[in-house]
């Protein structure tokens, strides 16, 4: 590797973004950072408020990437770090620490105070931890501890969130009784309004200064981010918005001070359509903002678990401290009920704890001496003490919180289809509003227009408008009914809510389109040893030919001692307790598939399958049909030969995990087909395909063939999830469709495949396919609200039905429907929050039968 | 003619603005010649047409100047 190419590693941060509404918003952010150089790809989550950014960090640097994204309009929010730091002198400390906190990336402001003791920290927490900031402090030999509330850092989305709602408050407080007191004067000569409503209000005069500063207070927003926009030759749905308000704003401030130039009279100033179209956008937004966040509620309780502080006994005192301050190496004690602070090993004492929230399982787990243990789950009953193991970054919750943060910002290909619609869909929108103005212009307000009609939620009547003020009116409203912000937000959000709920139970997506593969798998493809059995098989049968079954037992343990295959294992376990001595062996040697071989007392013993004595050629007839009946009884068969000619058969049985029966039940019941991949010999493997109830099996299957297995049954057109163990099974997991990897208990970031389950239960595949399954469908559930919305808006806006009906869609009345489809797809996402995968729902549909004995394969490198 | 990549922005501006008061005009001048509408109309329409015009334009004739320019 050449100095370029170490300076060129790209480097992968994530970083938050408030400000973006809608999808047009996440492409121009997309677009902005792409467009910085040194930016190999970013991908823009708009649900998730976060941008995901592979970049060259020898041309570009975080700022850089702050600035691109700040100069179109939207914020990159920075934390903020309170630290209290003693030891500190007055003069040249303050300045050290300042100049080697700057130095770091993403800190981006240092204040220090030598006389408070106090350093204040601003930075960005996706280019830099506050661990680190605090360590950097610490190697400079100060004292470091949080000053307040940890909280905020920690949460930065709920805090963004916070902001984004506070702010969207202050607009409805704004603009909603201004809104209704422009109404009120509007119509204040119709109906009994008059008895109520003070005639200055209905003063044109008194409008424009109710509405002036609506449109530039809450409704400044739009003008400022679309122009922002433009300058960069971007657009979104801001700019729909402030044509929409700019137009019926200019008119009614036209009207107000020229009001014979035409353009609908003195009566015809559209204040109301102004102040209103503001308040309903806003409304819009602020409902988004309620409800979006709770969407990822799964990762902030994730985030919450881990407890602030921890109890660290050093030299028999017990100290509490902030739980970053503990070290790999340190005991900490973890009394009854509270939470435990890192990941690590119990050392002393007993306990049961409840890891539900990191592992899914709903019993509490033992934990006795050398169990692991992991931060964030709670102590429910005794006192114990544990060794950290791994603390910050490495820890099994702060990996599942970056494994779920990382899947929210990826994009499924559903979703960048609809984001590329909804970017190209605001610049047709300004297009269908010119083509729809010159049509009503020139053709339709000649041919159909009625003096006495109305437009809905106006005190106007037609004839007040001129043909321009006419056409105008539905080209406004056709701007303001198509924004597309529901669109943009229909996939994202269910992609988050779907992978948040994926996480409560120990099932992590990698990224939206694991999700959305899935949920289109129609096969799965279960590997056997460790996945459907428990990978511990024990030896059942001895079959000598020469020798004692005891002496050719000791042989068989001494040539496997030197294996790591559970087969290997179940013969060396056997041994274990009949005080048998083991031969010494010499040149040992695997043969990856088959078996292995090694020279005892000069001779060459093998141990292995059928095609390890075919290859050198021992002669297995004499006891060929004990090895079938053997097999029949669903018992894996090794062969013996030593000197070349056969010794002994020994059979072994795994036992089948308890839930393996069920799982496969569930899935053949959603209508998935359930084939099963093993090195065991056919008879073998479909013994226990029987018992399980699998259809396919894929027998005699060498590790290094199982990639091509799985290729085979794609290339007749199915959609294969591989099961298997992420780390054995890599090649086949990366080939299939989507690669599951099982069981990978708290290290989940080593894991390859596309879904890592974190528990060793089968049941958690059926679970991953159901909630992928329920996030698609709420997928295509929130696109059908919002094209659905379009679809039917946008035509009845442009005046479709006014022909026939005499009806026409105000653009008030466009506001508040478009407010209300983004609405629509927000509270129908939420309905995840309460969804729980049928398999998880209660009793069994299909009560699994008792634990059975099963064969293990013969294949020397796990099957 | 050999544009400079300092210039973009400029010959952008020219290009959309361009035709966004082209289209302006041939508004106006549709309802001079069909004598049917008042100057108001035919004026505020003309405004209407080139705003459009122009957030249509903009976006859109921009990069493609910028992309001729970098290839």
């Amino acid at each position: 590797m050449t100095t370029k190419d170490i300076e060129r590693k790209p480097v992968e941060i994530t970083l938050p973004v408030s400000g973006m509404t809608c999808a047009a918003c996440v492409r121009r952010v997309e677009k902005a950072l792409n467009a910085v150089p040194g930016v190999d790809s970013a991908s823009v989550n708009l649900a998730a408020a976060k941008a995901g950014v592979v970049y060259d960090a020898a041309a570009v640097s975080v700022p850089d990437l702050e600035a691109a994204i700040t100069e179109i309009g939207y914020e990159v929010p920075s934390a903020r770090l309170n630290l209290i730091v003693t030891g500190m002198t007055a003069g040249h400390c303050d300045v050290m620490i300042e100049k080697a906190l700057r130095q770091m990336t993403g800190v981006e402001d240092v204040v220090v105070n030598c006389a408070t003791d106090s350093v204040a920290v601003e930075y960005l927490d996706a280019a830099v931890t506050s661990t680190a900031i605090k360590k950097t402090i610490r190697e400079l030999g100060y004292e470091v501890a949080d000053r307040g509330e940890r909280e905020e850092s920690i949460d930065r989305e709920r805090q963004m969130r916070r902001e984004e709602l506070r702010r969207q408050t202050i607009n409805m407080l704004i603009a909603w009784p201004v809104g209704a007191l422009v109404m009120l004067g509007t119509f204040q000569g119709e109906w009994i309004l008059d008895r109520f409503v003070p005639e200055f209000m209905g003063e044109k005069w008194f409008l424009f200064l109710l509405t002036t500063p609506l449109v530039f207070g809450p409704g400044r927003q739009f003008f400022v981010n679309s122009w922002n926009g433009l300058r960069h030759g971007l657009t979104d749905m801001n700019l729909l918005y402030a044509t929409g308000i700019g137009a019926a704003y200019m008119i009614a401030v036209i009207n107000t001070f020229f009001p014979s130039a035409g353009f609908g009279g003195e009566r015809a100033t559209f204040y109301e359509a102004a102040a209103l179209l503001v308040a309903f956008i806003v409304l819009g937004r602020y409902l988004e903002a309620l409800t979006r966040g709770r969407v990822s509620e799964a990762i902030r309780k994730l985030i919450q678990l881990q407890p602030r502080r921890a109890i660290v006994l050093r030299d028999g005192e017990q100290y509490e401290v902030p739980v970053d301050e503990v070290e790999t190496g340190d005991i900490c004690l973890v009394r009854p009920g509270a939470g435990i602070p890192v990941d690590g090993v119990v050392v002393e004492g007993y306990s049961a704890v409840d890891e539900s929230m990191v592992t899914g399982e709903s019993l509490p787990v033992e934990k006795r001496v050398d169990d692991e243990t992991i931060a964030g789950t709670i102590n429910k009953t005794g006192s114990f003490q544990m060794r950290a193991t791994r603390v910050g970054a490495d820890m099994a919750l702060s990996q599942i919180i970056k494994l779920v943060e990382d899947a929210q910002t990826t994009k499924a290909p559903i979703q960048s289809l609809a984001d590329k619609v909804a970017g190209h869909f605001i610049l047709g929108v300004h297009a269908l509003a010119l083509a729809v103005f010159v049509f009503w212009f020139f053709v339709g307000h000649g041919l159909w227009f009625e003096q006495e009609t109305r437009l809905l939620l106006t005190p106007y009547t037609l004839a007040e408008l001129e043909v321009f003020g006419f056409a105008l009116l539905i080209s406004v409203t056709v701007l303001v009914i198509s924004c597309p912000c529901a669109v943009g937000l229909a996939t994202p959000a269910a992609m988050m809510a779907g992978t948040g709920k994926g996480a409560e139970y120990g099932i992590l997506f990698k990224g939206a389109d694991a999700v959305e593969a899935t949920s289109r798998v129609d096969t799965v493809v279960m590997d056997k040893t460790g996945t459907l059995t428990k990978g511990e098989p024990s030896v059942t049968d001895i079959v000598a030919v020469r020798g004692s079954d005891d002496e050719l037992l000791a042989l068989a343990a001494a040539v496997e001692k030197s294996s790591e295959h559970p087969l290997a294992e179940a013969i060396v376990e056997a041994t274990v307790g009949k005080g048998l001595s083991l031969p010494t062996i010499s040149d040992f040697d695997s043969v990856p598939g088959k078996g292995v071989e090694a020279m005892v007392d000069g001779r060459t013993v093998l141990l292995g399958n059928r095609r390890l004595m075919d290859d050198r050629n021992v002669d297995l007839a004499s006891r060929a049909s004990e090895a079938e009946r053997l097999e029949l009884e669903g018992k894996t068969v090794m062969f013996m030969a030593v000197g070349g000619e056969l010794a002994a058969l020994i059979a072994v049985a795994d036992t089948l995990k308890e839930t393996s029966e069920r799982a496969v039940v569930e899935l053949k019941k959603m209508g998935l087909e359930v084939a099963m991949i093993t090195g065991d010999n056919k008879r073998t493997a479909d013994a226990i395909a029987r018992q399980l109830g699998i259809d396919r099996v894929l027998a005699e299957v060498l590790p290094q063939d199982k990639a091509a297995e799985v290729e085979r049954l794609q290339a007749d057109g199915k959609k294969v999830a591989m099961v298997g163990d992420g780390v054995n099974d890599a090649p086949a997991l990366a080939q299939a469709d989507v690669g599951i990897a099982i069981g990978s208990g708290t290290d989940v970031a080593k894991e390859t495949g596309n879904v890592v389950l974190i528990r060793d239960d089968v049941l958690d595949v059926t679970a991953a396919v159901q909630v992928g399954r329920a996030t698609m469908r709420l997928v295509r559930q929130n696109l059908l609200w919002a094209f659905g919305y379009n679809a039917a808006a946008i035509p009845l806006a442009a005046g479709l039905l006014y022909p026939f009906t005499g009806q026409m869609v105000s653009p008030e009345l466009a506001a508040l429907l478009m407010a209300t489809s983004s609405f629509s797809v927000t509270m129908n996402t939420l309905r995840m929050r309460g969804f729980v995968p049928p398999i998880k729902r209660g009793p069994p549909t299909a009560p699994a039968e008792e634990v059975r004995r099963i064969p293990e394969t013969a294949t020397e490198v796990g099957s | 003619m050999r544009i400079e990549e300092q210039n973009v922005g400029r010959v952008s501006v020219a290009i959309y603005s361009g035709l966004a008061a082209l289209g302006a005009a041939a508004f106006l001048l549709v309802t001079v010649l069909t004598g049917d509408y008042s100057w108001v109309s035919g004026i505020g329409g003309a405004i209407w047409i080139f705003l459009l015009s122009m957030i249509i334009l903009m976006p859109t004739i921009t990069p493609m100047v910028r992309s001729r320019v970098r290839n």
